[in-house]
């Protein structure tokens, strides 16, 4: 059952996947299991989309099924019980009002294992210090749409260095116009223009952060 | 002086004429870029230069006086208006007013598309589409039957405060009737300068990809994604019933005497090839195609990374426009499109923003030697928006390294 729940999800079989998935709980399914195969799920579908296989489509319906997942299983689970693997404080940079990107990076962040502290759009540089200081994230993730974004990260990455943040943390910036002078004029940490990167690079940041 | 601007127009002109029929001109021609970085280089804000057209004019005249382009990239902003477009397309004369939705038409509507600064957003923000979700799924049979009408009498009211009423409707109407005459003196003025300043005019309308319509202004670009999965079959008819509205839309401008349309394409790299081959590509093609019939090329900007559906362009008939990229390799799709058509793109807006002088001399010299042999290829930043702290060192260091070597 949980293998095939894997493949439907994998396949992009939205309506398989959720109702195998609910039949699973129903007749006495371990839901931890079950968030772990959902997991696994979409870390094949970053992999294939990655491999040039999927495309940005499927990364949002493969988020779309496993939030569907979740919205059943998350509940039967006990809080606390499910463990993180590092804590993500994410934004959308100031004057850019676009969520797409922040939030497929998201779903796929969640799935991975991360907590993602989710600090919206438009999202003023003293609001990231705010947030870091109060949730102590390993990594800050930025993202942009709009070109004007890419000077809004570096005053964003400036403030953090000013309060005295920036050596503590590891930084992301991610969206359709950033590249690596992008990530060089910022001055972060890495960058992605897709969400299957950018958690893969998520987890190497945590890696440096043991070194 | 307008003798010397004259020759100097029409110098241009040839230059981007000549890569345009895939010939070698004498140099490679230079597309300017604008956005942002006006308002900022003569001290106005974003709102200023958004509302105030007098003040707007006044900066784009300075910066088109002090960096010289081939090809003059600016304007005063707007954003995609499409879907008013399709809304007023069985009225020419009015259809071409929509292309681009401006910040006193956005006031006028009321609209839930757009954010505009000293509005929604902060008086020096860059304005903003950001689309939405006005159309339910359950919907898709309304607007196969009727497109014009569904977008005209069902999505509108629910996009536009503005238009929620028939009475609203009717003060809104006029409202924006009395911009469109403001947007277009404005519009003449600006062609009266850049003429003066030795600019050439290659005057552009606009069409759109189908699906795009349905992503951008009804759906939500997530939505679609989603419809296509669950209601393949209506979305496809969908595409295909908006194909008429937008060519009819897209002609309004022949009539006004324009042989260019500028299609600028959003979902195209969400899409995989079988999906893009399927819901995407075939009304795009039918659109541009439809217009090639009548005489009429098309600038279509392939947003994102397009690599995958290269090859889709080679059905098209060879010279049929301009193939404008983000982020695909223009060195492969030149190759992939030698001979066939115009490519345009190259100069990362990153570099532009976060380079040095030196960085973009030896950037601009490498990307030549490999683009310029054969023609054909028309030198741009990947997007037209310069970020307002885009170093004005670094704009002057990108025209003379064309001067240089192109």
């Amino acid at each position: 059952m949980l293998e095939d729940i894997l493949k439907n999800i994998v396949e992009m079989e939205e309506h398989e996947a959720i109702n195998k998935a609910k039949e699973y709980l129903e007749g006495g399914g371990d839901p931890q299991k079950l968030l772990e195969v959902c997991r696994d799920a979409m870390g094949e579908v970053g992999k294939r989309f990655e491999q040039g296989e999927y495309f940005l489509s499927e990364l949002i319906l493969g988020g779309e099924i496993f939030k569907g997942i979740m919205e059943f299983t998350l509940p039967k689970i006990k809080s606390g019980s499910v463990q993180k693997i590092g804590k993500i404080v994410l934004g959308t940079v100031k004057e850019d009002v676009h969520n797409i990107g922040k939030d497929i990076f998201k779903v796929f962040a969640e799935a991975s294992g991360f907590e993602v502290i989710d600090i919206g759009i438009d999202t003023p540089e003293e609001k990231f210090v705010e947030a870091v200081k109060e949730h102590k994230p390993d990594i800050v993730g930025m993202s942009c749409l709009i070109t004007a974004g890419v000077t809004s990260m570096k005053k964003t990455v400036d403030k953090l260095k000013e309060a005295g943040l920036r050596d503590g943390i590891k930084i992301i910036i991610g969206g359709g116009r950033v590249d690596e002078s992008v990530k060089e004029y910022a001055g972060a940490d890495a960058w992605a223009d897709d969400a299957a990167k950018g958690v893969r690079l998520c987890k190497q940041l945590l890696d440096w952060r043991v070194d | 002086m307008v003798s010397n601007a004259k020759e100097l127009a029409g110098k241009r002109y040839a230059r981007i004429m000549a890569a345009i029929n895939l010939e070698e001109p004498d140099r490679v021609p230079l597309r300017g870029f604008g956005g942002d970085i006006i308002p900022a280089y003569s001290g106005i804000t974003q709102h200023e230069f958004c509302y105030d057209y007098e003040k707007a004019i006044k900066a784009i005249e300075k910066f088109l006086t002090d960096f010289q382009f081939d090809w003059a990239g600016s304007g005063i902003t707007g954003l995609d208006g499409r879907v008013f477009s399709v809304a007023f397309s069985e009225y020419p004369d009015i259809a071409a007013n929509t292309t681009f939705i401006t910040g006193p038409m956005h006031d006028a509507l009321g609209d839930k598309y757009y954010r505009y600064p000293g509005r929604e957003i902060s008086e020096d923000a860059s304005p903003q589409f950001i689309g939405g979700t006005f159309m339910e799924a359950d919907e898709y049979d309304q607007l196969i039957e009727d497109p014009v009408k569904f977008v005209a009498e069902t999505v509108l009211p629910r996009a536009c405060r503005n238009l929620e009423t028939p009475r609203q409707a009717m003060a809104t109407m006029v409202r924006l009737g009395v911009e469109f005459a403001r947007y277009g003196a404005a519009g003449r003025e600006i062609g009266a300068i850049t003429a003066k300043l030795g600019y050439p005019s290659i005057p552009m309308g606009g069409a759109y990809a189908p699906l795009d319509i349905i992503g951008d202004f009804l759906r939500g670009i997530e939505n679609v994604l989603l419809d296509i999965r669950r209601y393949p079959d209506k979305v496809k008819k969908a595409a295909e019933a908006l194909v008429e509205p937008i060519v009819n839309y897209a002609l309004s401008y022949k009539q006004r005497g324009l042989k260019w349309v500028m299609i600028p394409l959003h979902l195209n790299e969400y899409l995989s090839p079988k999906l893009y081959k399927e819901f995407y590509w075939p009304t795009l093609k039918e659109v541009i195609l439809r217009l090639a019939d009548e005489g009429m090329k098309a600038q279509v900007f392939f947003e994102g990374r397009h690599d995958a559906h290269l090859e889709t362009i080679l059905e098209l008939p060879k010279g049929w426009g301009i193939a404008y990229f983000e982020k695909t390799d223009v060195v492969k799709a030149k190759k992939v499109l030698e001979g066939h058509t115009c490519v345009m793109g190259g100069i990362p807006m990153s570099l532009i923003v976060g380079g040095t002088p030196e960085k973009i001399e030896e950037y601009v010299k490498n990307l030549l030697e490999q683009v310029k042999p054969g023609g054909g290829f028309i030198l741009s930043a990947n997007v037209g928006n310069a970020p307002r702290e885009t170093p004005i060192e670094n704009i002057t260091a990108l025209i003379e390294a064309v001067e240089k070597y192109g």
